[in-house]
């Protein structure tokens, strides 16, 4: 909670002390988060975190242990899910398969009775704002992934709700098609003006669609603030390791490297090869190639192996060469993060 | 997809129809009704060691191991005596005999004379070679060389003893007493929906023996023999009396059960169902109606291709011998076939209630026998009903 | 056999692919044939036949008396209609049980639960046939527990026909529950959480998403239900008072009548309505999602 940044807006979700227990195991763990309106909010961690857990007591599908739920400053703790003004886009997408794409998108207004013309109208609107005009009639099964996907985006933005919960909604999807419809999501949410929850173990989907993210573990929130916040600042080693990747220095190579004592973080495209006598010294272990960029493994003289990224922006050297060459490795004092030192110092990567 | 389905729904198909047909193959030899020739089947020369076991279709109550009551016992010493162990399996109505035996599976049957005449003709059983039989020489004569268990003077089985058909009745709620079968004949009955009677297709002869003796107009002479006329009388009165049928019987346990609780509380049945029903503790009684009743005269009789004959044959002196028969007698109240077995019964009356000599009685009674297309009571004038037709009017009265 | 002449065999299968289906088919088909198929068509031919009334030999002359009589006389089309009654009612009454029981066992039970549950559901399939309608033969007697529900003696609904409907949809409901848990059990979660986060309250998703996807799984169940009671002659006699039904009129035709051929010309009808029925279900499309 270090770098939470404030909004002005009102909060359209405050969970304060929320605990959820399936017998002996310990989901959620004590959580205390606000949301603000019409903020695309993530909620990143590893599977087996809590995040997911969480989304599902905001729809309701869960009822905490301890703790609360308020949703636009009511309490809906006890409140089944079809008295919540949320709606959720499901992992598996949960379409109905028995019904028609149009009457599937057409259900949550049918269920509030909205009148037949209206709601035709609006899941019409809702199905050409995925770009699936003219599908109504299909039904899910003769669809593919993406489509189905943006089948239960439609389902759900239809309802208008004041907070949309996704759930790993790219998941099942190509790299290609999660990066294009990444993009179509955040558009949508920004058209829509509706507060979305957006639980991922992507960290690259997460930074790339969130106004802010919360990294989970353990059942707690480790970290939230701006993509920039968490990636930049991050703090402790499990948040440092698992949003991107890091070099983490502790003991006396810390001590060596930077003067300091302590646990600290380096992002491997923050270190640059350098021909400074300052800087420190090393031999190349391992380089791989991998396209737009360079990855090179390098043995410090100071005890640690660090990995270094390097754009290939000009032609790149004869790699094979340079494994055993040695090397020296620089970098900028602000880019050199302090950890708090403990057991989470042990994380590197 | 299509395909697949069309595959499943073929299978579904077959199984169901499987289920639902519930039929099965068999075979059976014939010989034409009008000829009305006997099979040639040779008699059992010489008896031989046992085989160790016999198979046995009887009436319930003919069996007896001691476990329906302890003191009714008379297979155990036969079984200690001859080392022949007994397979009982008890039928309940006549039909079931003769389907039974045409399995081929069982060695000995007690055919009532509704079943022997049919087995014989259809070469199911084997004549009885009665000189191997030491107790048949004590037989009542009156018993001996009748037309339902002997063709053209050769024995095709050992009487076993006869007896009514007789009607039972709860003390408790049927008063007073029953003295007419015009009780279970009466649409306005009392007991309506408590009314039993026998499910069989022989039990339309139980409906003319009432006419015979109520409607002396409808000229019927003896029960199975019924022409058109009379047999739709018959056949009326019985689709009358369901309404006020609760159920039909054939299996005995059930009727046993049903008398105890109440569900019935008048109707047809045997003295043995009676004396099980009181053990039972059931309040229970019975009488041998005015009208006279029908009956039976059973039969032991020995399967054509029996798998042990020797044992058959040691099962079939035993049962006539005068101990044995006088226990089954008076279990199953009935009249013994023995004469020495007047004198071994419990009750030294028994052979006079039961008029084991008086002929004069039992022509009171209507043995059951198989109604034919040839009037059985000598009638030419006209065709009687024959005992398919019978069949199927049962199924019709029982609507 | 020595273990060359295996090999040689394996080989050979191996390059013939051909041959190895139809070694396996083999025999399956051959069921298939003979002893489904050949049964029924047995039972189809022997229906012309007719018997001879006295010592109740088959007669193998083709004759329509067996079908003149069915459908001449009444009293076949009153037992017609009333098993078919008797059938849709079972399968009915098991199909409103069976839901919510099922749905409990797939949807709410704990999964430790649920394992024994099923074992519950399968346990009276364990038993006789014969000793669960005896059993109800005492149940449903004059002054049993169930008159003493009712409130005494004869208040109850003694034997008859709805003590046949109550005790069929007794022994059959395990073959309706069990193929709606499967139906449950393959149904995912999300869709029921979908249709509660869409708005719809417990009874409406039960009615427009439970319950349409369940109408194949439900089919299946009252396939068995259906032809189990129309087949069925036994529970009708223990407890069925005076009442007849087709698997009565076909099991005194054999087993007490011996009339074999007519029989079988009975038993034609259960295997019409079946066709019938199993052509109505296949209309309503719920055979292409089993």
């Amino acid at each position: 909670m270090i770098t939470e940044i404030r909004y002005n807006r009102p909060m359209t979700v405050e969970l304060s002390g929320l605990r959820k227990t399936f017998g002996a195991v310990t989901a959620v763990d004590g959580i205390d988060l606000r949301i603000g309106d019409g903020e695309f909010f993530s909620m990143l961690g590893p599977s087996g975190s809590g995040k997911t857990t969480v989304l599902r007591l905001i729809a309701g599908f869960e009822l905490p242990t301890a703790g609360t739920v308020a949703l636009d400053g009511r309490d809906v703790t006890r409140l089944a899910p079809f008295e919540r003004d949320v709606n959720t886009v499901f992992q598996d997408y949960a379409l109905f398969p028995h019904l028609s794409v149009q009457e599937n998108v057409e259900y949550g207004l049918k269920v509030r009775k909205v009148a037949k013309r209206e709601r035709r109208d609006r899941a019409r609107e809702a199905l050409a704002k995925v770009r699936l005009e003219g599908f109504g009639a299909r039904k899910p099964s003769a669809m593919s992934g993406g489509q189905r996907q943006r089948v239960a985006l439609a389902r759900a933005l239809v309802n208008r709700p004041k907070v949309l919960l996704l759930d790993e909604p790219l998941g099942a999807l190509d790299r290609k098609l999660r990066e294009q419809m990444q993009v179509e999501l955040k558009a949508i949410q920004r058209d829509a003006g509706i507060t979305f929850v957006f639980v991922t173990h992507d960290q690259d989907e997460a930074l790339t669609m969130s106004d802010r993210v919360a990294v989970f573990d353990a059942g707690r929130i480790v970290q939230v603030g701006t993509p920039e916040a968490v990636y930049e600042r991050p703090v402790s080693a499990f948040v440092a390791g698992f949003v991107g990747s890091s070099n983490v220095f502790t003991g006396e190579t810390a001590k060596t490297l930077f003067k300091k004592t302590g646990t600290f973080s380096v992002r491997p495209e923050k270190i640059a090869f350098t021909d400074e006598a300052a800087a420190a010294p090393g031999t190349v272990a391992e380089v791989i190639y991998a396209g737009p960029v360079t990855r090179y493994v390098v043995d410090l003289d100071a005890g640690a192996r660090v990995v270094v990224v390097e754009q290939n922006s000009r032609t790149p050297r004869a790699l094979a060469g340079l494994r055993g060459q040695r090397v020296r490795l620089g970098w900028h004092e602000e880019h050199v993060i302090p950890l708090p030192s403990g057991k989470d110092s042990a994380h590197a990567s | 997809m299509r395909a697949d389905s069309r595959w499943t729904t073929a299978v579904l198909v077959a199984g169901v129809l499987t289920l639902a047909a519930c039929g099965g193959g068999d075979e059976g030899g014939g010989s034409g009704p009008g000829g009305l020739s006997v099979p040639k089947v040779e008699k059992l020369a010489a008896l031989g060691a046992g085989e160790g076991e016999v198979n046995i279709v009887s009436w319930a109550g003919y069996v007896e191991d001691g476990s329906t009551d302890k003191t009714v016992d008379w297979v155990s010493s036969f079984e200690s005596e001859t080392g022949c162990k007994v397979n009982n399996k008890v039928a309940a109505t006549s039909d079931e005999m003769v389907t039974l035996m045409k399995t081929g599976e069982y060695d000995v049957v007690s055919a009532s004379g509704d079943a022997s005449l049919r087995l014989i003709y259809g070469g199911d059983v084997a004549p009885v070679n009665t000189g191997l039989i030491a107790n048949y020489k004590d037989i009542f004569d009156g018993l001996k060389d009748k037309p339902w268990n002997a063709v053209n003077g050769v024995a095709y089985g050992v009487p076993h003893g006869r007896g009514a058909n007789v009607l039972m009745y709860r003390t408790d709620i049927v008063k007073p007493a029953p003295t007419s079968w015009g009780a279970v004949f009466d649409p306005n009955s009392p007991f309506k929906g408590k009314i039993t009677a026998y499910d069989s297709p022989i039990y339309i002869a139980d409906a003319a023996l009432y006419l015979m003796k109520s409607k002396p107009d409808l000229g019927i002479k003896n029960p199975y023999a019924l022409d058109d006329t009379q047999f739709d009388a018959a056949v009326a009165l019985l689709k009358e009396q369901n309404k006020a049928i609760g159920e039909y019987w054939a299996d005995y346990t059930k009727e046993v059960q049903a008398f105890k609780a109440g569900n019935s509380v008048l109707g047809t049945s045997w003295q043995v169902i009676v004396n099980l029903a009181k053990a039972d503790g059931a309040p229970v009684e019975a009488v041998l109606p005015s009208e006279g009743a029908t009956g039976w005269s059973d039969t032991w009789m020995i399967a054509a291709k029996a798998a042990h004959p020797n044992c058959g044959y040691l099962w079939m002196n035993h049962i006539v011998s005068p101990k044995a028969n006088a226990a089954v007698a008076e279990w199953f109240g009935e009249a013994p076939a023995n004469k020495l077995s007047c004198a071994q019964t419990v009750d030294k009356n028994h052979c006079t209630t039961f008029h084991a000599d008086d002929e004069s009685y039992f022509d009171q009674v209507w043995y059951w026998t198989t109604p034919l297309a040839q009037c059985v009571d000598g009638r030419t004038d006209v065709t009687c009903k024959d005992y398919a037709a019978w069949t199927q009017a049962w199924t019709a009265i029982k609507g | 056999m020595d273990a060359g002449v295996d090999g040689d065999q394996g080989v050979s299968m191996h390059r013939h692919p051909r041959w190895q289906l139809a070694g396996l088919l083999a025999a399956p088909v051959l069921w298939l044939v003979v002893a489904y198929l050949g049964a029924l068509g047995v039972l189809m031919v022997s229906a012309f036949w007719t018997v001879n009334g006295f010592t109740g030999g088959i007669v193998r002359e083709f004759s329509l008396a067996n079908f003149r009589t069915i459908l001449g006389e009444e009293v076949y089309r009153t037992v017609t209609l009333r098993s078919v009654g008797v059938a849709a009612a079972v399968t009915v009454i098991c199909a409103v049980v069976a839901v919510p029981m099922a749905f409990y066992m797939a949807k709410v039970a704990s999964a430790r639960s649920r394992h024994w549950l099923v074992i519950a559901v399968l346990t009276p399939l364990w038993a006789s046939y014969l000793v669960k309608a005896y059993a109800w033969r005492v149940l449903l007697g004059n002054g049993g527990p169930i008159d003493s529900l009712f409130g005494g003696p004869g208040r109850g609904p003694g034997y008859g026909l709805t003590a046949t409907v109550i005790v069929l949809a007794y022994l059959w409901l395990p073959y309706m529950i069990l193929p709606i848990y499967a139906g449950l059990d393959r149904l995912p979660d999300s869709l029921l959480e979908a249709s509660a986060d869409l708005g719809a309250r417990a009874g409406h998703t039960l009615r427009r998403i439970v319950l349409p996807l369940l109408v194949p799984s439900v089919a299946a169940g009252s396939i068995f239900t259906f032809s189990l009671s129309l087949g069925d002659y036994i529970t009708v006699q223990i407890v069925g008072g005076k009442t007849q039904l087709i698997g009565n009129l076909v099991y005194a035709n054999i087993g007490a009548a011996g009339n074999l051929p007519f029989a079988a010309a009975l038993a034609t009808i259960p295997v019409l309505i079946m066709v019938i029925y199993l052509i109505a279900v296949r209309r309503s499309g719920a055979l292409e999602e089993l």
